[in-house]
């Protein structure tokens, strides 16, 4: 598993636009948030990995927000630990003050496979606005750079990219108030 | 979807990050929010009549008021982004309101003890802590909007940074309003209604920042 120094490096690798990097940054992140969520929701693995992912489109559109100053995995978990305390408000388990340390710690499931999240976030997508469901088809789900995206709908090129990033942070926000459900 | 298929999805065809420049998104959104408070005070209080004579006194609360969103900006912009330490950020703004507490007592000492309760309070109640809350929300929404676009994740402490911030420019506005010019009373009454806006600010910080 990746280290500090090798997840700061994918990362930023990423913010300047390498695919493979970012790939790996976020394959790494998921390994890390796995037992992280795993072991603060017990008996509930589904949910753990619906906050994986939740989590993971967190940390992809907020990337801009880590500080190269600061340590990467402060603000990686910071970001996950929020993302835990609003399921948890969500769901309303529990008052405000949830303090996520007294949550016990229970076991994971092993027979449960790693990446099986309850929700579909193809079913989820199918609810974004049409321009920004479009432009993330198009440049995210198909072969199509965002050149040809914008050929293919007539949206200029900024504004598929723009398109594509709040149909994220949207899709973000489906993800929570669907898991809450 | 699969986790691994959700990563192939936002890794694929991923765009180098614009610098996202937050320091000047942060200056424009205190500058607009302060025209906006400016502007309310002009509209319905007015600048204060003896503006001509006052000017010192004017300025020196409006820079009092100011050094406050100084010392209390640094704190707002570490809580907008994830895991980032406080550090002394929160010392500083605790050092400012003791410093405040001193000058309270230093002044007040040094004045004759008949004269310190209407130089404390004004000469009668001081609205200064219902005014400034109104006149820093406009400036609080926008930098509401502005947070939301980072992403904090302790809401409550940033809701009361932002409050706090915003309570610093309503009252550099107010201060062109404001008839009170003594030094116990500044360091009182606007330390208190900017706690106020700080306040208000971490009540509904946990609702308006989630994103």
């Amino acid at each position: 598993m990746a280290d500090e120094a090798e997840l700061r490096a994918l990362l930023l690798k990423g913010l300047a636009g390498d695919e493979a990097a970012h790939r790996k940054f976020l394959t790494e992140a998921a390994a890390l948030l796995r037992p992280y969520f795993r072991n603060r929701l017990r008996g509930a693995p589904e949910d753990a990995e619906d906050l994986v992912q939740e989590t993971l489109v967190a940390l992809h559109t907020r990337r801009d927000t880590y500080d190269p100053n600061l340590p990467l995995t402060a603000w990686m978990y910071a970001i996950a630990r929020y993302r835990l305390i609003d399921l948890l408000r969500r769901k309303k388990r529990r008052g405000d003050h949830t303090a996520i340390d007294d949550l016990e710690i229970g076991d994971a499931d092993p027979a449960f496979e790693a990446g099986d999240a309850k929700r579909d976030v193809t079913r989820l997508l199918a609810k974004l606005p049409e321009k920004q469901r479009r432009a993330i088809e198009l440049v995210k789900l198909q072969e199509h750079s965002v050149e040809e995206a914008s050929k293919l709908t007539g949206y200029g090129v900024s504004d598929i990219k723009v398109s594509i990033h709040r149909g994220m942070k949207a899709l973000m926000k489906l993800m929570a108030e669907e898991s809450a459900a | 979807m699969k986790t691994d298929d959700l990563i192939d999805m936002l890794a694929k065809n991923v765009e180098p990050a614009e610098r996202p420049q937050w320091r000047m998104r942060m200056m424009l959104t205190l500058l607009g929010g302060l025209a906006i408070a400016v502007a309310l005070v002009l509209t319905f209080m007015g600048m204060r009549p003896d503006i001509g004579t006052a000017t010192w006194p004017v300025l020196l609360k409006a820079g009092f008021s100011a050094a406050a969103a100084a010392i209390i900006l640094p704190l707002a912009m570490r809580l907008m982004r994830p895991g980032a330490p406080i550090g002394w950020r929160m010392a500083a703004v605790l050092i400012f309101v003791g410093v405040s507490l001193l000058a309270t007592f230093i002044a007040l000492m040094g004045m004759p003890s008949e004269a310190r309760m209407h130089a404390w309070m004004g000469g009668g109640f001081p609205w200064c802590i219902v005014l400034i809350p109104i006149f820093a929300a406009p400036a609080a929404a926008l930098m509401v909007w502005l947070a939301r676009s980072f992403a904090p994740t302790r809401l409550t402490l940033s809701g009361a940074a932002i409050g706090a911030l915003s309570g610093g420019l309503g009252a550099m506005a107010y201060a062109m309003y404001c008839p009170v010019d003594s030094v116990a009373f500044v360091t009182t009454w606007y330390v208190v209604g900017i706690a106020i806006c700080a306040t208000l600010g971490a009540i509904v910080g946990s609702k308006l920042l989630r994103w």
